[in-house]
């Protein structure tokens, strides 16, 4: 698995690039759009961009000389796969531990 | 929305005999079992509030995960509460709080397991966040029955 619910969860622990999926979430953005909003600098917004970008949670295109940004979703659908594997690990787990009791404690 | 994790089982053994093994070296190492050929459980419990237990399972050496399981509370035969750190291969690690609880129930025992604190959680709390349908889809898949 590329990305994991970790990858999300850590891109969305941050408020700044919450604010960025946010404006994101209305339409695309160039790097400079996001500088303007956010007060931060191009290189801060590429910081940013860069860790939502590895979680797959927004997507950049280079246009001319501008960086345009726009929401990804790979990394939700991916979060919520991991999601489900893991509540099927525990799913198992628990059916295991039922067996084992029956079948012991009977 | 939440994150958090519910599960239940009806066993055909009273609360008791759950939850001893439940706290039995050979009833926890199950847990974590799995008839893969080869696949390892290293389990070792310090059953007292405060103390921990610790297991690293996986199909190899090379592929253990570890969880790692500090008691809160331990109420024989009711109730167990433990903070929980899971460790992934890849070294990444999160927390949460795991209860279970062993009632007694007319075919033996309602054993339930809820899971909380996950980080998404802490996020749904906060009124500035702005991307809803992200955690929508989340959603989607938590609330589908198992």
């Amino acid at each position: 698995m590329s990305v994991t619910l970790d990858g999300a969860f850590f891109a969305l622990s941050d408020p700044t690039r919450r604010g960025i999926l946010e404006r994101l979430s209305g339409g695309p953005a160039t790097i400079s759009d996001l500088a303007r909003s956010y007060d931060l600098t191009l290189n801060g917004v590429k910081k940013h961009v860069g860790i939502l970008e590895r979680a797959d949670l927004v997507v950049t295109e280079k246009v001319g000389r501008s960086r345009h940004c726009r929401l990804g979703s790979a990394g939700l659908g991916q979060a919520a796969e991991w999601i489900e594997a893991y509540r099927q690990a525990w799913d198992e787990r628990l059916d295991r531990f039922e067996r084992y009791v029956e079948r012991t404690q009977r | 929305m939440s994150l958090d994790l519910r599960f239940e089982r009806v066993i055909a053994v009273p609360p008791e005999r759950v939850f001893a093994t439940f706290t039995d070296p050979e009833g926890q190492r199950e847990f974590y079992g799995k008839d893969t050929p080869g696949w390892i459980v290293a389990s070792e419990c310090d059953l007292r509030v405060g103390g921990v237990w610790s297991i690293a399972f996986g199909p190899s050496r090379a592929e253990l995960y570890r969880h790692r399981h500090e008691f809160q509370a331990i109420e024989p035969p009711r109730r167990i509460l433990m903070t929980t750190k899971e460790t992934r291969l890849d070294g990444s690690s999160f927390e949460t709080t795991l209860e279970f609880t062993f009632e007694s129930h007319a075919q033996g025992t309602l054993m339930t397991m809820s899971q909380t604190g996950f980080q998404t959680a802490e996020l749904r709390d906060e009124h500035t966040i702005g991307v809803p349908h992200a955690f929508d889809r989340l959603e989607d898949v938590l609330e589908r029955d198992p």
